[in-house]
């Protein structure tokens, strides 16, 4: 048998069933051993996590696997198994928005917000391991998200206010 | 109107945006977001070669892969009369025969002309499959003569790019008088000289492109789904020149666009392989840019490289501006990349200074790299650039103060409106206020003793000026509004100016408060499908100005047409009516009606006006932008550590949403001056920065604060909000500022030998290497 009748019947990569927590619920997907996490949030419509670039520099993926940040372009689907999955979608509370979600937009951090939802993300795991960042420590944080709308002073300014409404109380 | 409302949410205010709630929540509609299970996936098979012969392609292994549908080549489209994309030759060539290119395809025909040249199309269920039968398609190329740059492409019998572009000029320009200019530069005192280069760069907006193509039940009408900023001049293109159908059987529908920057303002041939694919199957199909496509086959900025004069007399009066310049416009060079460089770029080449003698010589050069195209500035960053570098070279030669001389050769205001040397007229201006401005914002005064305290911290510090107008609109100053007032209690404002990232939905509905006095929340701005608005789409800064403007022509229309029918429905003078916050009411009485009412009580049940308003001219923001960098004498790592800014930016209807554009725009531009660059391999024509990791995009450290300062107090004449266009401004700004600051700190510190060598992008490295009396490259 020729090696392309071959992988028509005994396919190169055959579906596999991952389970995991995804924002609070219990989801099954069918997945290759390659699909990417991202390109299964974004197939279960969890299109918030975004892709935008193919070598993991830009961050616009950013999700929460198990409470860390992690570039969901960067984890294959498997991985997650049995682990609890947090997109954009996922982070704020029952009513109103979470304060890093009300910090940008007060603050101006987003223009056109395709890389705000990983910028959150990000910023969310800073702020949950370092409540009290420096600007430095925040520039640091989010060296591995790119923006090219705002210039990312404003993104500084929306994690800081964000740290402050946090510190004095904000619901996160 | 209410007053509180109008103090809130009206012009001037920094209103929280309307679109912020959904793009914080990852509730957003960019193009790849659009549900559509039963799409064909669509990858593309793209050259490897800057310069081949297409021998054959051999698609019998991809087509036995699993999930796969179709596999399209160059030749089955133009079996199926896809036609190329429209050239209109607007300029010629320098033996005065029309501009000339290769046309450019959908999918390659026979030749293949810069690497990532899209040759095969493979349609699968989905884009796992599509991928993997792509790997299996089998293209053999016969490899033909490269030329990747300027100088090899115009060395003597270089192999050309396309045979009716002798010397692979494709079009050539000149603008002023070259005689009375070479006599001003043989009179002069002081003769200034540079070689300068703008770098070829890549847009990068981080929403990389994708198109997805349905069939509409019914009617059989293409609907494309595109994140672009012309909606309707993608699907005019689409439809009539390449596809040869009429415009009504195609629909563009445009969501959210994660940044355009200009990169998305035209159709691109990955889009018309979509929507050939989907006609022709009658399936939807969808294709989305991974970011190497993006920076293969995306169009590029800038790449322009020049050999600038300055002649001034003994008092540092600028006599003459000399300027040869060469673009290098890729091999299928567009019609918008050959007007930047040719018309758009030397229409503000004297900038805001009295220099009235000139002569500008443009060329653009077909090489095998990928098509370049409008980026955020188009032309105009390029011209300030070389302006902006021989006034601080002149500066230097001649011991002067940099914003002496600037000052010194400075339009004065009582010279508005001015005509420049190459056509343009400046309605209103007072650029020497802006400097003093931009002076004091910047405690210019203070530098010593900032530079005596970055030495003691081991560091050089320099600072540079930058002080520039710019030409905004896009040379289209009309636009048209639709306004519905509807029974169910909103405003909707139809508008075919298309946001992507920069505000005008909030911009535009505080203009609506202005005239309508209703809550922010009644005001729905619709844009991005050409079934109900069509026009230019946006680029060039004049959203605004043009779509501003007519909106709140068309508002004001819709208000004095609302207040006739309420005279009809109150049985009342119309003279006689007061209105207030959504109501009408007699003067004096409390008979009145409802805005939203009365629309009901209308037979088309809502109140329409539909209305065209023409800007009188371009506007003409200006600025002056200071930067102070300190470099790392061991690694030559250069740090932006101030950057001030005062902005003519005329009236403003929403300070933070402008200081947004100022800043983001104005770190696009740092990136041009201190890291960004588009390489092609000069012998073999292969891209080398294809991903993030090769091409240097700004981070979160490139800069830690702007003092940005808008100036108000000189509105535009050219529209009725007196507006000026900021999108491109803080770019334009950016780049001359902090080049000119670096230079300034290696000139403080005597390395004059090679200051000149350096170009941009100015890495440590170069900077490390003139800072040892080496030149800038090896």
């Amino acid at each position: 048998m020729s090696t392309l009748l071959l992988l028509q019947f005994f396919p190169l990569f055959p579906m596999d069933q991952v389970i995991f927590q995804l924002n609070g619920q219990s989801v099954t997907a069918e997945v290759q051993a390659r699909t990417l996490l991202v390109d299964v949030l974004r197939s279960l419509g969890r299109t918030g996590t975004h892709v935008g670039c193919d070598t993991s520099q830009c961050g616009a993926c950013t999700v929460h696997v198990d409470g860390q940040a992690v570039k969901s372009c960067t984890v294959l689907a498997l991985q997650v198994a049995g682990r609890a999955v947090t997109t954009i979608e996922g982070l704020a509370p029952a009513t109103g928005l979470h304060p890093l979600q009300e910090a940008f937009s007060a603050c101006h951090g987003l223009q056109c917000g395709f890389c705000t939802p990983g910028m959150i993300m990000t910023a969310a795991c800073l702020l949950r391991d370092h409540p009290a960042p420096t600007d430095d420590e925040i520039r640091t944080a989010i060296e591995g998200n790119l923006c090219r709308c705002t210039g990312y002073v404003n993104i500084v300014e929306a994690v800081r206010t964000a740290a402050h409404a946090l510190a004095s109380g904000s619901k996160a | 109107m209410s007053d509180s409302l109008a103090t809130r949410f009206g012009s001037g205010q920094s209103v929280r945006r309307l679109e912020d709630p959904a793009l914080v929540t990852g509730r957003g509609l960019y193009a790849a977001d659009a549900p559509c299970e039963e799409a064909l996936c669509l990858v593309l098979v793209r050259s490897s070669y800057a310069h081949a012969r297409i021998v054959s392609i051999d698609t019998a292994a991809a087509r036995a892969m699993p999930g796969v549908v179709a596999i399209l080549t160059g030749a089955d489209l133009a079996q199926a009369g896809v036609k190329p994309f429209p050239i209109e030759p607007a300029f010629k060539r320098p033996d005065g025969k029309p501009m000339a290119a290769p046309p450019r395809r959908a999918l390659a025909l026979d030749t293949v002309r810069y690497v990532g040249e899209p040759v095969v199309a493979v349609l699968a269920t989905t884009r796992a499959e599509a991928q993997d039968a792509a790997a299996q398609v089998y293209v053999e190329y016969e490899e033909l003569p490269v030329v990747a740059d300027i100088e090899r492409a115009t060395a003597e019998d270089a192999p050309l790019v396309w045979p009716e572009a002798t010397g692979n000029v494709a079009a050539e320009m000149r603008h002023g008088n070259a005689a009375a200019t070479a006599a001003a530069f043989e009179a002069a005192a002081h003769r200034v000289r540079l070689k300068i280069v703008n770098q070829r760069l890549a847009p990068s907006p981080i929403e990389p492109r994708a198109s997805l193509a349905t069939i509409e039940p019914g009617t059989g009408r293409l609907v494309l789904r595109l994140s672009s900023q012309m909606p309707a001049g993608a699907r005019n293109t689409l439809a009539d020149a390449i596809l040869g159908i009429p415009k009504e059987e195609v629909r563009v529908v445009v969501g959210d666009v994660g940044g355009g920057f200009g990169m998305k303002t035209g159709l691109y041939p990955e889009d018309a392989v979509v929507a050939y694919a989907a006609r022709t199957l009658q399936r939807p199909v969808r294709w989305t840019a991974e970011r190497s496509e993006e920076f293969l086959g995306a169009i590029h900025g800038r790449d322009l490289e020049s050999d600038a004069e300055l002649a001034l007399d003994a008092n540092g009066r600028v006599l003459a501006l000399r300027v040869a310049s060469r673009a290098n416009v890729g091999a299928y060079a567009t019609p918008t990349g050959i007007a930047i460089q040719l018309m758009i770029g030397p229409w503000v080449s004297t900038s805001i200074y009295d220099i009235q003698t000139v002569d500008l010589r443009i060329q653009a050069i077909l090489t095998h790299r990928g098509s370049t195209g409008a980026y955020r500035g188009a032309g105009r960053p390029e011209a300030i650039y070389i302006i902006e570098r021989l006034f601080d070279a002149a500066a230097r030669q001649l011991a002067m103060d940099p914003a002496e001389l600037r000052r010194r050769n400075m339009i004065r205001p009582e010279q508005m409106p001015y005509r420049n040397a190459l056509g343009q007229t400046y309605d209103v201006g007072n650029f020497p206020s802006i400097l003093d401005q931009g002076l004091a914002l910047a405690e210019w005064n203070g530098f010593q003793e900032r530079a005596r305290d970055s030495a003691r911290r081991g560091l050089l510090r320099g600072r540079g000026l930058a002080t520039f107008l710019e030409w905004t609109g896009g040379n289209a100053l009309e636009e048209r509004v639709w306004v519905t007032v509807t029974p169910d209690g909103t405003i909707e404002i139809a508008s075919a100016t298309q946001a992507m990232g920069q505000g005008i939905a909030t911009s535009y509905a505080q203009l609506v408060v202005d005239v309508f006095g209703v809550p922010f929340e009644r005001i729905r701005i619709l844009q991005g499908d050409t079934d109900r608005v069509n026009g230019f789409g946006s680029a060039g800064s004049r959203s605004l100005f043009t779509g501003g403007s007519a909106i709140r022509v068309a508002a004001e229309t819709t208000l004095d047409l609302a207040k006739k029918l309420a005279a009809d429905a109150l049985e009342a003078p119309a003279t006689d009516l007061e209105y207030r916050a959504g109501r009408f009411e007699v003067a004096g009485t409390d008979h009145g009606i409802d805005l939203f009412e009365l629309a009901g009580r209308q037979t088309e049940r809502r109140i329409f006006v539909d209305s065209s308003t023409k800007s009188s001219g371009p506007t003409w923001p200006n600025g002056c932008h200071v930067c102070e960098v300190e470099i790392d004498p061991d690694t030559g790592a250069v740090e932006v550590v101030a950057y001030a800014s005062v902005n003519d930016v005329g009236r403003v209807v929403n300070p933070l949403i402008v200081r947004g554009q100022l800043d983001g725009g104005a770190v696009q531009g740092i990136g041009q001056a201190l890291c960004e660059r588009v390489v092609y391999d000069s012998e073999t024509g292969q891209a080398l920065t294809a991903s993030f990791l090769d091409y240097a995009l700004p981070r979160a450290d490139i800069v830690k604060a702007f003092k940005t300062q808008l100036d108000q107090s000189i509105p535009s004449t050219n529209n009725i909000l007196g507006v000026k266009g900021v999108g491109e401004l803080g770019t334009i700004g950016a780049t001359p500022a902090v080049v000119n600051a670096v230079l300034d700190a290696l000139d403080r510190h005597g390395a004059r030998e090679h200051l000149y060598s350096l170009q941009m992008p100015l890495t440590s490295e170069k900077v490390w290497r003139v800072l040892r009396g080496l030149s800038a490259e090896a």
